[in-house]
């Protein structure tokens, strides 16, 4: 749980013929980038904060999570209707410009699936660790079975560094940090139910259709998702170049934050 | 009386070196050790039956080496037959197949018409949702999932038990372009229901709504955990308007009866701590609880109240002795009075009018297992079956073959009537 200073904007829009209200988060100016979140939920964090220095950052909230309907994810009986509802709503956002979007892990997934179904929709897109894909040498960790107080040595290389810390710290207040319990273990719940048992769903199927321009960043010791892969996606993904980021986890863009965002502006200048 | 069909033969200190006994490498085992295990249960529960047992029942634990009981209907099918043949008057409880988990409703429900036919109408049919590591990684159920299969496949059953022509049935989970099961359940109009639970508010009003029995799959110590449950439970039944007829609750209990309670430590101590420690107290708590399987009102409940009893004792069983188990009512055990005592004074508080006893705990060899059935069913049963008489308290969740009387609703006896 991270502590913004700027300011937001909370976005509702109804999409599904009406049957689901997605939440989007937005701040900052600048040309669009669209953001999806991983399976630990929506989390508006320093990474988003310094994006919106030169963006307009739309954070897009899974149905059933954040501050949206808890229920909506019931309405959502498969990938490819998920897939739907995301570019329902990113289409609703009336972006005038087709945005960059960034996904991360489980969002980066998600991104991959919507690029290779809406090839117009992004102008670029930058995938940070996604799962997707499947090797039998390199099985991702089944992290929705890990017991949970060994989720910081899991996601972090270090997790003893401030940004580690910071990312599992609750708030002070007991109310909101019950709330916040409660918003992470159900947003795992809630995004987990498309890549269960095992976040391969016919995505290497698909990804010859990516013609978007893609950024591929790792980080080289990811105990979730297997470095391995940023490969595979490479090679799969014409247009693409793949970034290994040395010394960090599976949250790239958290603990290695500077790197992750001169990456991005790079390859959003190019 | 409940059985588990478990590995008995792990070494010392498995606890200590294997993270689950749901994960356990079947490099450990025994084949022939194995074989032996289902012969003994089968063996004793036949034993049992003999003795005057009312029921025999057993769960569903898919890929676990405390329970290899991945399916409770071929356990029970054995039973079913051998006990029609030796006229034994015993109803059959498969606690298990959960709808929540399963990819072939129909499938399971199939199995429950054979069951009732091969025993002639003694099936009492276990409808649980599932337990979530069982349904989410022993079949690949994602967590969020599982209850809203439950209701699928509970809703193709009530079609299936009530309807006498084909039918399509156009689910989510499953679809079917004909739905026409033969057999259907002998029992007329079908087998009484029981859901399993492990204390779930919202299970336990389904269970009012629908005039189901509930079974409280408590091994984790009723005396930690009991009241708040029952209490729940019979609170709900109330403010649902139904009758407070405790035939319509169950508990599991392990058991253990010698002439004394000095010599049942010395008989039954070990085989207690194996139980727990090698056995069903060595799943990890964090898959009871998958996240997206509790809804976020029962993530409230559980977290607001982190020293809640509702999870009895069971996230530190694996490093607890003989005496705390006994402390904790994980066990009932000592002299046929001493048993006789805690039983009565558990189901009169807590209004139980079904109770499941295991007898066999984990590395029991099968004599001892005898020896404990054949006390229970000589020193203590006799003196259990007046607690709740039925002429006061009409059992309508037990097969009308053996006694049960029809659900209300589906009788317009006074007795049914006087009970509401």
């Amino acid at each position: 749980m991270s502590v913004t200073e700027i300011q937001l904007h909370e976005v509702t829009l109804k999409v599904w013929g009406g049957n689901i209200e997605m939440h989007v988060k937005r701040g900052g100016s600048g040309s669009p980038i669209v953001y999806l979140h991983g399976a630990g939920g929506p989390d508006w964090d320093a990474f988003l904060d310094d994006l919106t220095a030169s963006h307009a950052v739309y954070a897009l909230e899974h149905p059933g999570t954040g501050d949206g309907d808890l229920n909506a994810i019931y309405e959502v009986e498969s990938l490819s209707d998920l897939v739907l509802i995301y570019e329902e709503t990113i289409r609703a956002l009336e972006l005038g410009a087709a945005p960059i979007c960034i996904g991360q892990s489980m969002g980066g997934m998600l991104a991959a699936e919507l690029a290779a179904t809406f090839p117009d929709l992004f102008s670029k897109l930058v995938l940070l660790a996604p799962a997707g894909l499947w090797r039998e040498d390199l099985a991702p960790r089944e992290w929705l079975t890990s017991p949970p107080e060994q989720m910081p040595q899991r996601l972090f290389l270090d997790p003893a560094k401030p940004e580690a810390r910071a990312f599992f710290a609750l708030p002070d207040d007991p109310d909101e940090a019950l709330a916040s319990q409660i918003g992470t273990i159900w947003a795992l719940g809630c995004v987990g139910k498309f890549g269960w048992p095992i976040p391969e769903k016919g995505l290497c199927n698909r990804l010859h259709r990516v013609t978007t321009p893609t950024l591929v960043i790792w980080g080289d010791s990811d105990d979730i998702m297997p470095v391995g892969y940023a490969g595979d996606f490479g090679k799969a993904i014409s247009d693409s170049r793949v970034e290994i980021v040395p010394e960090s986890g599976h949250l790239v863009q958290v603990e290695q934050r500077q790197k992750v965002l001169d990456l991005v502006a790079e390859f959003a200048r190019a | 009386m409940l059985s588990h069909v478990p590995y008995r033969r792990f070494d010392d200190g498995f606890e200590d070196q294997y993270p689950s006994v749901i994960s356990t490498p079947y490099a450990l085992a025994d084949p022939a050790e194995i074989s032996a295990t289902y012969r003994d249960v089968l063996d004793n529960s036949m034993f049992a039956a003999r003795l005057g047992f009312d029921g025999l029942a057993f769960l569903e634990h898919g890929q676990s080496s405390y329970d290899m009981s991945p399916n409770p209907s071929l356990m029970v099918s054995a039973l079913a037959y051998a006990t029609e043949v030796e006229g034994l008057e015993v109803a059959l409880l498969p606690t298990g197949r959960a709808l929540g988990k399963t990819a072939e409703p129909l499938r399971m429900i199939e199995e429950y018409g054979v069951l009732d036919a091969i025993s002639n109408g003694r099936l009492m049919a276990g409808l649980p949702v599932g337990l979530p590591y069982d349904a989410a990684v022993n079949h690949g159920v994602p967590p969020i999932e599982i209850r809203e299969r439950f209701e699928e496949g509970f809703g193709l059953l009530q079609r299936a038990w009530k309807e006498k022509e084909p039918f399509p049935f156009n689910g989510r989970f499953s679809q079917r372009s004909s739905v026409n099961p033969w057999p259907r359940p002998v029992q007329d109009p079908h087998p009484p229901i029981w859901m399993m639970g492990v204390g779930s508010p919202g299970t336990m009003k389904r269970v009012a709504s629908e005039g189901w029995g509930y079974q409280l799959m408590g091994l984790l110590g009723a005396k930690v955990m009991g009241s708040r449950l029952f209490d729940m439970f019979w609170k709900i039944m109330d403010e649902a308007g139904e009758a407070l007829n405790p035939y319509r609750l169950g508990y599991m209990q392990p058991i253990c009866v010698a002439d004394s309670f000095e010599e049942a430590e010395q008989l039954y101590a070990a085989h207690i701590e194996y139980f727990y420690r090698r056995g069903i107290g060595n799943v990890p708590p964090h898959l009871l609880a998958l996240a997206g399987s509790v809804p976020p009102i029962g993530l409230r409940a559980i977290l607001s109240n982190p020293g809640s009893s509702d999870f009895g004792v069971g996230t530190k069983m694996t490093s607890m002795h003989f005496r705390e188990f006994v402390d904790a009512g994980c066990v009932i055990i000592g002299s046929p009075d001493q048993v006789v005592e805690e039983i009565t004074s558990i189901a009169e508080e807590y209004r139980i009018g079904h109770l499941l006893s295991i007898l066999a705990m984990g590395s029991m060899p099968a004599e001892l297992v005898r020896h404990n059935i054949e006390l229970f069913a000589a020193e203590v049963l006799p003196r259990l079956r007046d607690l709740w008489p039925e002429s006061d308290w009409p059992n309508h969740w037990w097969p009308q073959r053996l006694g049960g009387m029809p659900a209300p609703g589906e009788d317009d006896s006074p007795a049914s009537e006087e009970a509401r």
